[in-house]
């Protein structure tokens, strides 16, 4: 691409200097991620005795396995409800938060609370909130006078797991966001005020645009973080033995590789999801070109 | 700035070098890693065991690594991956035909015939699991039997007599019903009168198919038979305790209790083995323990135990068996009775006071007398998957959400499956 | 309306909505907290107040002499320290080549980077320790060798860290180089002296997240350390989810889980002053 800055003559050197961690790390990741991954995916391995060739045979069993294809769906749709609810909501926040008020610091800590605690602590307090006999928002519900409502139900289960999930990650955005919202210049802001812009015109004039870089990132990063969901929708929604009502793909590919002896075909199921977020990836980068507003 | 970073950097590095725990020396002792799942009160335990050990043999140093049941699995799959496995662990037993039939453990065999009194006074039951056509690699630890835990303040306010030995699988279901209850009126059940577990087999149901007559998997392990007549009867007496009774909450509504209604005072009775025991000490209303109930066919209970196992790829299996040998010693199963978690393998200390006057005062010889009609949780190579199988296909017909008869029939011809993968 | 009225109805509704979701957000930890309070035996109990509070469960969780939290503790800050300066250091490296300088192959290697943020860690573990079982680094009892393969990889930057700063990076003014340039300042010299020190904000976010996570990580420290006592806080204290299974003792899990959380938010409630500064920087006049 044309931006850029064109190192000058010995100046290579540090670039490279500068870079050599990053290279490092992407010849290990490469290796120790992306390639092993694969060739694992090509072999049958119980973890116990040495890997033997499997060829294209895991990734043809995805296509016929019940299992594996509901939780693919149930990942879909989750990541479809959890994506757009985290960015929105915590650029909301933000914007909220970058405002001159009191209290500021205590407020942050209390949003970005649920980003520190283990899901398995939290988990079980939103399971007291969810009960269907015992829980809080339907003995709410019911003193309004509505019927209670069966939230951790096969069919209710999704939407209360994202409601957690979006919850817990709400913290991590607003983070991104008040960051990239501090780069923006007060210049900027005074000129419009001159130009008599009123807060939303400001908000959407200015402010939207310059923090695109930021939704860029938080858009990708929540979409890699809703396809490999896994502690929240597991506490909430596992009943006894391990099975969980909202299965999703990295709780599949945890139950193949850790307990079914079959590293060869979670393997398998990773490549293929892999293979969908890079799509979606690719899909961003596009429309990051046409729409991503850099300095 | 840099430097300033290298330094911290450099002196952070310091810090955890000096950080983690003295340096060992090369040279010296024979050290051995015994690596098993537990709570930090094991951990506490099974650091006596070692120190007592240690102190009989010097020259060997046991390092007890326990990690929680999750955890280790995932820890001991990764070390045997990569070649580098713990000298000893702990196993559960139907998990061993995984590790066994994959040639990672030592057979034991030769140490057994040159030392045949180590399995003596042992209960014969808990050491079938291990028997291989080769001979034992591994051997058990400790037991644990299920048997039927009540809540004792319930039974008195209903006027309800004990459970009694002989009672049978319709007492269950009329004594359930009598102690279910809305006491506060609000049309919503707060106290139910039994709670088990359906997802695994150990907890309640296939005490119950042997108890009618059935049986789980063919002898040879190539068919799974929880669909036979026999066993029909169960899962109707069940799916009627839950949705015709309501004696019996369903999943989600025990997911509420934490998935523990029993010990949360919502339940008057339970099905479970003695390693409930330590924790249920706490609960704020009086309990004890009663046999299984009988069925047309007799009484049944289950039995599993864990057990340890040594590693083939250890580089000192000789003091490893020395180990082993401790843990099934008088004093190693004594300080195991201490811990209260489970029932020890050696006769002479289950029925000594170690184990039957534990500070924990309630019946603990029903747990031994259950013996007499249990049978060996199965065993097979698969178990895991099998197992997921059959809990995750029948986890909607206990939430309400599928119906009984075709559901399982579809997760019967899928556990088969499953069979005739690790055949 | 005039424009102080304006502003104050602007502050009510800030605050409304803040104080709204503040509480929806802090609800479940006071629960936590109020339940490490709680007796065992009311460990289900649906009120937020502990009748009678108790200390119990804190005493229980300090009692088991083969847990030493201090141990524990140094542990846990010695690692997720050292992961956060590696990261910090390397990313910020790694980030200002990918953002500001111009070079062939440049967004090829940028994918690869972003490639292998998308393999689920369960699959990439074992690999992972073979490669650093090949490398002599794995079950060495030896203290720093047995903790190399939990930091060094904070050394060789990461995908994560190297994406968020560079989109940092692309937003701060080019004038800014430019000018640098005009004064002769060297590639390095424009990383230190104009980079680094703007993006505050950013690095403090990227601090928060390494040391939150690397203070969670449970898989790592469980693998390449010895257990307990000899390895972090978070392993050290889900020795305690077992005993929830054992029944009972969820008070006990929530009493750890409140003293495990304590130092992140205490971390996190110092290191947020940045963004503070941050805004400063950029000059708030309202």
């Amino acid at each position: 691409m044309e931006y850029g800055l064109r190192p000058l003559g010995r100046e290579k050197i540090w670039l490279w200097l500068l870079l050599a961690p990053t290279l490092v790390g992407l010849i290990f990741g490469a290796f120790g991620s992306v390639l092993a991954t694969t060739g694992l995916s090509l072999m049958e391995w119980d973890l116990l005795t040495p890997p033997t060739w499997a060829g294209l045979r895991n990734y043809v069993e995805l296509f016929t396995n019940e299992r594996f294809l509901r939780s693919l769906s149930n990942t879909v749709k989750f990541s479809a409800m959890y994506v757009p609810g985290v960015v929105v909501l915590s650029l909301f926040v933000a914007v909220l938060l970058n405002r001159p008020i009191r209290g500021v610091s205590l407020f942050r800590t209390c949003y970005f609370l649920p980003c520190v605690t283990s899901a398995v602590a939290t988990a079980l307090v939103w399971n007291l909130i969810y009960g269907k006999d015992t829980g809080v928002l339907n003995y709410l519900l019911t003193r309004l006078g509505l019927r209670p409502v069966c939230w951790l139900c096969t069919e209710n289960a999704l939407y209360s797991v994202v409601v957690v999930n979006i919850w817990g990650a709400i913290g991590e955005g607003m983070i991104v966001f008040l960051a990239g919202l501090t780069a923006i210049p007060r210049e900027y802001y005074e000129a419009a005020e001159i130009d008599g812009a009123n807060r939303v015109q400001q908000f959407f004039r200015i402010t939207l645009p310059l923090i695109t870089p930021s939704i860029f990132f938080q858009t990708l990063i929540s979409t890699i973080n809703a396809f490999q969901a896994y502690d929240y929708i597991y506490m909430l929604t596992r009943r006894a033995g391990g099975e969980s009502t909202v299965p999703v793909v990295v709780f599949s590919i945890y139950r193949n590789a850790w307990h079914f002896s079959n590293y060869g075909g979670a393997s398998a199921q990773a490549i293929e999801l892999t293979v969908i977020v890079a799509a979606l990836m690719a899909l961003y980068f596009w429309l990051e070109k046409r729409f991503v507003v850099y300095e | 700035m840099a430097k300033r970073m290298v330094c911290l950097v450099l002196t952070i590095a310091a810090l955890v070098l000096a950080a983690c725990g003295p340096q060992r020396t090369p040279t010296g002792p024979v050290e051995l890693t015994m690596m098993m799942w537990g709570d930090p009160a094991e951990l506490t335990v099974w650091r006596q065991i070692v120190a007592d050990f240690e102190a009989a043999n010097p020259g060997i140093r046991v390092n007890v690594e326990v990690s929680d049941w999750d955890s280790y699995w995932t820890k001991l799959k990764t070390m045997l991956a990569g070649g580098t496995p713990p000298d000893v662990f702990a196993i559960d037993a139907p998990l061993y035909p995984d590790y066994q039939s994959r040639g990672v453990l030592l057979n034991l065999q030769p140490y057994i015939d040159a030392e045949p009194q180590v399995l003596e006074g042992l209960y014969p039951i808990t050491l079938e699991a291990y028997k291989t056509p080769e001979g034992y690699f591994g051997l058990p630890r400790d037991f644990q039997t299920i048997v039927v835990f009540y809540n004792k303040d319930m039974f008195d306010a209903a006027g309800i007599p004990y459970p009694q030995p002989g009672w049978t699988y319709d007492d269950l279901r009329e004594i359930a019903k009598r102690l279910t209850k809305d006491t506060n009126g609000d049309g919503i059940i707060d106290q139910y009168g039994f709670y088990a577990d359906l997802w695994d087999m150990e907890l309640i149901w296939s005490e119950a198919i042997w108890a009618y007559g059935g049986d789980i998997l063919s002898p040879d392990h190539s068919r799974t038979l929880i669909n036979s007549p026999e066993a029909r009867q169960v899962w109707k007496l069940f799916y009627d305790m839950i949705f015709v009774d309501h004696s019996w909450p369903d999943t989600t509504t025990a997911a509420e209790y934490g998935g523990d209604p029993f010990l949360a005072g919502a339940a008057a009775m339970t099905t479970i083995g003695h390693w409930v025991v330590p924790g249920y000490a706490e609960a704020g209303f009086r309990w004890d323990v009663a046999p299984m109930p009988r069925g047309p066919a007799g009484q049944a209970t289950s039995v599993n135990s864990a057990g340890f196992v040594i590693a083939k790829a250890t580089k000192h299996p000789d003091e490893a068996w020395k180990f082993l040998k401790f843990v099934l010693s008088a004093d190693g199963q004594k300080r195991l009775a201490e811990l209260g978690f489970a029932c020890p393998v050696l006769r002479s200390v289950a029925e000594s006071p170690a184990f039957l006057d534990q500070p924990v005062k309630v019946n603990h010889r029903v747990f031994l007398d259950s013996l007499q009609f249990a049978r060996m949780k199965p065993v097979f190579k698969g178990y895991e998957e099998w197992s997921a199988v059959v809990g995750d296909g029948l986890a909607p017909v206990w939430a309400g959400e599928a119906e009984l008869d075709p559901t399982l029939d579809a997760v019967v011809a899928e556990a088969d499956k499953v069979l005739a993968a690790n055949r | 309306m005039g424009k102080r009225a304006q502003k104050r109805l602007l502050d009510l509704v800030t605050y409304t909505w803040l104080a709204a979701g503040a509480v929806l957000m802090v609800l479940p930890f006071l629960w936590m907290i109020s339940t490490s309070f709680k007796p065992p035996a009311q460990q289900f109990s649906k009120s937020l107040i502990p009748d009678p509070p108790t200390l119990r469960n804190y005493i229980e969780l300090f009692s088991y002499r083969d847990i030493h939290f201090p141990i524990l503790f140094l542990n846990s800050t010695l690692i997720s320290g050292l992961i956060t300066v590696g990261q910090l250091l390397t990313c910020a490296m790694g980030a200002f080549c990918f953002a500001v300088v111009r070079f062939k192959g440049r967004d090829l290697l940028f994918t690869a980077l972003l490639l292998t943020l998308l393999i689920p860690f369960h699959v990439t573990l074992i690999p992972q320790f073979i490669i650093f079982k090949a490398l002599h680094l794995v079950g060495q009892r030896a203290p720093l060798w047995g903790t190399v393969p939990l930091w060094l990889p904070a050394f060789w930057g990461g995908a994560f860290g190297t994406f968020l700063l560079r989109q940092y990076f692309l937003t701060i003014p080019r004038d800014l180089v430019d000018a640098a340039r005009v004064d002769g300042a060297s590639l390095p010299q424009i990383f230190w002296r104009v980079y680094l020190p703007l993006a505050k904000p950013a690095l403090a976010a990227l601090a928060i997240f390494t040391f939150q996570g690397a203070w969670n990580d449970l898989l790592h420290p469980l693998i390449y350390m010895p257990a307990a006592p000899n390895t972090t806080l978070t392993v050290g204290l889900s020795l305690f989810q077992t005993q929830m299974a054992h029944g009972g003792k969820f008070t006990v899990l929530m009493a750890g889980a409140f003293v495990s959380i304590l130092p992140l938010v205490l971390v996190f409630f110092f290191a947020q002053r940045q963004f503070i500064q941050g805004i400063a920087l950029t000059g708030v006049k309202r």
